[in-house]
């Protein structure tokens, strides 16, 4: 039993229901401020890049500037599939394939 | 039915998060309680390496509310599909909110069709669940995930899910808003805090600034 893993697990539960129920518990008839739902739609669009583009870019504390690093075409690649509508895993899929390539040549 | 046709995604949705969770350190029954327990895949690929990174369980936790908000708009919706409910059944209704079974059932009649939903809930509900448990006991077999590019999993899953959203050149101007700034504070703060700190400024300048009308 790790205790720091399934306190973090719990907390995450909690709060995630906490963005399911409230809204969904009230029955909310009336829908939410505008400028509320506009914050809304424009937190995954924030948060995903947020997370996604250090991972690609900084390694061990630092910027990866070099041409010579695998996850910067996987996510140029990605990012044009999925953009052209292709089905999510096959985007993932091809990128992961190219980094995986990549990597072996280097 | 939709739902159907986005069955065997969800399942090897799923056996990719159980197998790189386990990759990552998480035990199985680590992570199966967290895909029943949270049920939120964006929010668990994101909370998995922060996990394996040993970061505050309170910035999991906040990042975890903060990318999971969005539902607050999908419980809001589908809401009043479900008025002749009991209140206990409300209660477990709600944390089968999933983005697909919202997209499915809002997709098909407005108000959502409270049987659809549940049906798509269902069946996302066990696919996933089902696809984490084969891939926690498969995800064991690869040695070296770097190798094949699997630790690319994880951000090549986020950047396809915002390339989709990305319609308007506000959309744009908040994606790499959040994406610059988040390089800038990963670089100079330790943890994972970039990923709350550069969502919450890009996504609250975006609804502060843009006109009213962009909420739709």
């Amino acid at each position: 039993m790790r205790t720091y893993i399934w306190l973090t697990i719990v907390g995450m539960a909690v709060a995630t229901y906490l963005t399911r129920a409230p809204m969904f518990l009230a029955l909310a008839s009336r829908p939410l401020p505008p400028r509320v739902r506009l914050w809304l739609r424009l937190v995954p669009l924030a948060v995903l890049p947020a997370l996604a583009i250090p991972l690609v870019l900084v390694r061990d504390g630092r910027l990866a500037t070099s041409l010579a690093h695998p996850p910067l075409w996987g996510a140029i690649v990605v990012l044009a599939l999925a953009a052209r509508g292709v089905n999510l895993l096959v985007s993932v899929t091809c990128a992961v394939a190219v980094v995986a390539l990549l990597r072996g040549l280097g | 039915m939709a739902s159907l046709a986005l069955v065997p995604s969800v399942f090897v949705y799923g056996t990719v998060f159980g197998g790189l969770a386990v990759q990552a350190g998480l035990w199985p029954l680590e992570v199966w309680g967290m895909s029943v327990l949270v049920f939120a895949g964006a929010s668990q690929f994101v909370a998995v390496p922060m996990l394996a990174a040993g970061t505050p369980a309170l910035a999991i936790v906040l990042t975890t509310y903060v990318i999971n908000m969005r539902h607050y708009l999908m419980a809001a919706t589908l809401a009043p599909s479900f008025r002749r409910y009991k209140r206990r059944w409300l209660a477990l209704i709600a944390h089968l909110i999933n983005d697909e079974s919202f997209a499915v059932a809002a997709a098909r009649s407005q108000p959502p069709d409270a049987g659809v939903y549940l049906g798509s809930a269902a069946a996302i509900a066990g696919s996933f669940v089902g696809g984490v448990v084969v891939g926690t006991l498969l995800g064991g077999l690869v040695d070296d995930p770097e190798r094949y590019g699997l630790d690319f999993a994880f951000p090549a899953v986020f950047l396809s899910l915002v390339a989709v959203q990305l319609h308007r050149r506000s959309d744009w101007l908040v994606a790499i808003g959040a994406a610059v700034l988040a390089v800038a504070l990963a670089l100079v703060l330790p943890g994972n805090w970039h990923i709350v700190l550069a969502g919450l400024a890009a996504s609250g300048v975006g609804a502060l600034v843009l006109p009213v009308e962009e909420a739709a």
